[in-house]
């Protein structure tokens, strides 16, 4: 299998404060990873990294991804254009209304951000990174503000879109349903400075529902790993 | 409806004070009636040669005004993008802005004599600080999470400069406009009073050069109508643009 993906002793600081401490990583093309951590482990700043909008402090990062499509935690549309205006902006080329119509916003490519639900809105922010017909996906928290029956109906679409294109996906979220809902793998962080502190592999198939038994099942799992790796530092609250 | 009448009663309890003021002065010559001055706004706006005059004044004001936007937003969006150079424009800035309007005047004067170049001049230079200013500050608050969203997917720098920067200034230019065009009536006003040819301001010097006062009121009234009218339709023209997307 060829790797989309490989992160070797990759180190991120800001200037005295060491965000991301020696991580080793190697992703497969099209699998679909998770990273889960508690606030401020430096997931983001390792998007960033990723979508080559900042550079490691020591270790090296490589992606082999041509093209990479990123959906931020909030929608980041322009408010002034339309969405399909939004869309152009990131693609001239892209196929606008197939694209649309997959993620269940056809009639309205000439509605205005503003016009639309948070839900929507994320809906093109998801829109606006497969217009790109993206290598690797990048999901920054992108469904943490949205609540439940909207969040799996995007998610379905975006998991839909990845049975039929088979392109890598990388997403950071707090939520464990969420990880067990889309991952293959999914990368346990601790606290900062985070490092990986353990792997775990999903092992359901790719169709998955959110209150199946095997699923919950693994969710008590995972919970436990999280609450013995004290990835999210909660040894430290209680003293 | 109801704010219509209470603005309509607060302009009729205005010109009774302004009548019962001219009844206990009795001096014409420094407050007139508002009957006659009402009269002399009739005769007035049915003189050609004043509304000539209004036309020109209206003219000179929309082309300070389109000056200060074709060159103050681009210099404002410069020196928004480029620090050093801000640093080094800002005190030739709070130059211009601080010279008082009578140096200008002298200035114009000296240069073109009486003429329409130096209401537009003066009127240009006082609003051409605050346009380059409040456009600075727009490209200082625009939204960072835009800018990286560009970053991420390749955005070319162009499309990034039309798409966001314009219009994220869009409301600062909106609020450029909502400034200057009341300030600009005034600026070229009194320009063309002390140093124009032509126009409202040039008219109302006439009417004090010929001790006509009901005249001069009457051109005032309609320099102030003039004013509020063109303020106003601007105003919602600009608001039914940008209605679609502006935060409310």
């Amino acid at each position: 299998m060829d790797a989309s993906l490989i992160a070797e002793n990759l180190s991120k600081s800001f200037s005295t404060l060491k965000v991301l401490d020696r991580w080793n990583l190697k992703i497969e093309k099209s699998e679909r990873i998770v990273l889960l951590g508690p606030s401020g482990a430096g997931k983001t700043s390792f998007l960033k990294m990723l979508s080559g909008i900042d550079s490691p402090s020591s270790g090296s990062l490589e992606v082999f991804a041509d093209k990479i499509g990123f959906v931020f935690q909030e929608p980041r549309l322009i408010p002034w254009r339309t969405v399909r205006e939004n869309l152009l902006f990131v693609n001239e080329d892209g196929k606008i209304d197939a694209v649309l119509e997959k993620l269940r916003l056809k009639g309205f490519a000439d509605y205005y951000p503003g016009q639309l639900s948070g839900g929507m809105q994320q809906r093109v922010n998801l829109a606006r990174a497969l217009l790109l017909e993206p290598d690797l996906l990048i999901l920054d928290e992108a469904f943490s503000s949205l609540d439940l029956p909207v969040k799996k109906s995007i998610m379905e679409d975006m998991l839909k879109q990845w049975q039929v294109k088979r392109f890598t996906i990388l997403a950071v979220t707090h939520d464990l349903k969420e990880a067990l809902y889309m991952a293959d793998r999914i990368i346990i962080l601790s606290s900062r400075p985070s490092r990986i502190v353990r792997e775990f592999t999903v092992d359901l198939d790719s169709c998955r529902t959110f209150s199946s038994p095997e699923l919950l099942a693994l969710e008590s799992q995972l919970l436990d790993i999280v609450f013995q790796d004290d990835a999210y530092g909660i040894s430290h609250l209680s003293g | 409806m109801k704010t219509l009448s209470r603005s309509l009663t607060g302009i009729l309890i205005f010109i009774l004070i302004w009548q019962i003021v001219a009844l206990l002065l009795n001096k014409p010559i420094i407050v007139p009636s508002p009957t006659e001055t009402l009269k002399t706004l009739w005769r007035l706006l049915a003189d050609p040669v004043i509304m000539a005059a209004a036309f020109q004044t209206a003219w000179k004001v929309f082309l300070a005004l389109g000056l200060v936007l074709v060159l103050g937003i681009p210099a404002g969006l410069l020196l928004g993008l480029m620090e050093g150079l801000y640093d080094m424009s800002r005190p030739v800035i709070m130059l211009i802005q601080a010279v008082p309007v009578i140096s200008w005047l002298s200035l114009v004067l000296f240069t073109w004599g009486p003429s329409w170049e130096g209401p537009v001049l003066i009127a240009f230079l006082s609003l051409l600080p605050m346009a380059i200013l409040t456009t600075v500050s727009g490209v200082r608050n625009l939204d960072q999470n835009l800018l990286e969203m560009a970053r991420v997917y390749e955005v070319d720098k162009k499309k990034i400069i039309k798409d966001i920067y314009l219009g994220s200034l869009l409301p600062f230019i909106i609020a450029i406009i909502d400034v200057s065009i009341g300030h600009a009536w005034k600026v070229i006003l009194v320009a063309e009073y002390l140093a124009g040819n032509s126009g409202l301001g040039r008219k109302i010097y006439d009417a004090r050069y010929f001790v006509a006062v009901a005249d001069m009121w009457a051109l005032t009234l309609i320099a102030v109508i003039l004013g509020l009218l063109t303020e106003r339709l601007i105003k919602i023209g600009l608001r039914r643009a940008s209605k679609k997307w502006m935060p409310a």
